[in-house]
């Protein structure tokens, strides 16, 4: 173990603690792509120091040293952490890794078949006309389906409850979704936090910072932020009446993200906080390099211990 | 206030066809106009009815001097709204399986519906006087 390996976990608490607030406070496209990049970078790296630490503990017992052509004892030469520790802190480490890529990997095939589906739907959908598939269908609804091209879905509920004007926000919301790949940057985020569950806040992040994109794109397409902010309230207003009408028992699950992008419209642009965006950019970059140093060292030590081991014979 | 931007491509053929989706009946470009209003030209919306025309997505039938527009296909007929229903329901099922669709809206919170509208409002109220 060295130090240095401590960094990704370290960058993973950060990212735990602070991953929600860097979401609302970074402008939502810088927002999105760096924190779903520090996500990424911090899963990989946290996934890789734990594999090298469990893989260290497995090497200094004798057997598999013996095994291997290395001596055990020189292994663990070098470290600042005593033996019985060290072989605990392996031992967890590959546990956890273990089951943290076993739930990447669980996560990786359902969100793979759920983008198969939803591109199979899109080939199904056809070309629609400029991309819009228009649904009858007497509850609000509209989304965007990412596949080749992608579809914006919308229901003739939701268009009726619209002035064109704010019709026109909507389809540049959804049709941004799909030009930006917004998908992608989620589905990104969303693995990392399943192979990392400190990560968690930083995928809700992304998530939310992606609606506030197409938010804001919208916005500047129809050149009104409050048009925009409307638009919000009286498609969210008409879905939840409808919905209430269906279950009332489903406004229990309500989310308090459409109040929070009306709000954030009402008030100035975001602004670009350059030095916010440096720190994380820097955050990452750190923690590349604790994995690529980790993986330095290691080599290193497995050198000395083969070396050692010839010598020995 | 910014002025509008550009419309990016496709943007108006998909707000035509979402004005005569909602309006449930034939237009005409005249009708169409007036719903989308904006500072639009009567040729581009023209124009934009009469390239989803040939594309078969909108029919047209002759009123009085002008054509009234209408959807091609009926829409409960359109195999689309079965799929897409299908989709919605996956995306119902819970909040896992919703991660790779992206909602315009969701339901709302009690402190968010009143939020929201006060915020329609706000906005009538000043109609009002103004």
């Amino acid at each position: 173990m060295d130090a240095v390996m401590v960094l990704p976990v370290g960058a993973s608490v950060v990212l735990w603690l602070a991953g929600a607030r860097l979401g609302r406070w970074l402008p939502p496209p810088t927002g999105v792509r760096l924190l779903s990049a520090a996500a990424l970078v911090t899963a990989l790296a946290t996934g890789f120091v734990l594999a090298v630490a469990a893989f260290v503990a497995l090497a200094e017992i004798p057997p598999v040293a013996a095994l291997g052509h290395w001596s055990a004892g020189a292994v663990h030469t070098g470290d600042p952490i005593p033996m019985p520790v060290s072989d605990t802190v392996g031992l967890l480490s590959g546990v956890t890794v273990t089951a943290l890529l076993g739930a990447a990997l669980l996560h990786t095939t359902r969100a793979g078949r759920d983008l198969v589906l939803a591109a199979m739907t899109c080939r199904r959908l056809g070309p629609g006309a400029a991309g819009l598939v228009v649904v009858d269908d007497d509850q609000p609804d509209a989304y965007a389906l990412p596949g080749v091209g992608g579809r914006v879905v919308v229901s003739t509920a939701m268009l009726r409850a619209l002035p064109a004007e704010e019709r026109r926000v909507l389809l540049a919301h959804e049709t941004a979704h799909l030009v930006h790949r917004h998908h992608l940057y989620v589905q990104v985020a969303e693995l990392a936090a399943a192979a990392n569950p400190l990560l968690r806040p930083s995928a809700q992040a992304v998530r939310a910072g992606a609606e506030r994109w197409a938010d804001e794109v919208a916005a500047a397409e129809v050149g009104d932020r409050r048009l925009a902010a409307r638009a919000l309230a009286r498609a969210g207003l008409a879905r939840t009446a409808a919905s209430a009408r269906r279950v009332p028992a489903a406004l229990g699950a309500a989310d308090t993200g459409v109040g929070d992008r009306a709000r954030a419209l009402l008030a100035a642009p975001p602004r670009r906080r350059r030095v916010l965006a440096t720190a994380v950019t820097a955050l990452v970059l750190a923690t590349v390099g604790a994995a690529a140093q980790t993986a330095h060292d290691t080599e290193h030590r497995f050198e000395l211990a083969q070396a050692a081991y010839l010598a020995s014979r | 206030m910014a002025s509008p931007a550009a419309r990016p491509r496709g943007a108006l053929e998909r707000e035509v066809l979402g004005c005569l989706a909602a309006a449930g009946r034939p237009l005409t470009a005249n009708d169409v106009l007036a719903d989308l209003g904006g500072g639009l030209a009567y040729t581009t919306v023209m124009t934009t009815l009469s390239r989803l025309h040939a594309k078969g997505v909108l029919t047209r039938e002759s009123s009085g001097r002008a054509y009234a527009y209408s959807l091609a296909d009926a829409l409960e007929t359109v195999p689309a709204s079965l799929t897409a229903r299908g989709m919605r329901r996956l995306l119902d099922a819970g909040e896992d399986r919703a991660s790779v669709l992206a909602r315009f809206v969701a339901d709302l919170s009690p402190a968010d519906e009143r939020l929201l509208a006060d915020l329609l409002d706000d906005r009538a109220r000043r109609e009002d006087r103004g």
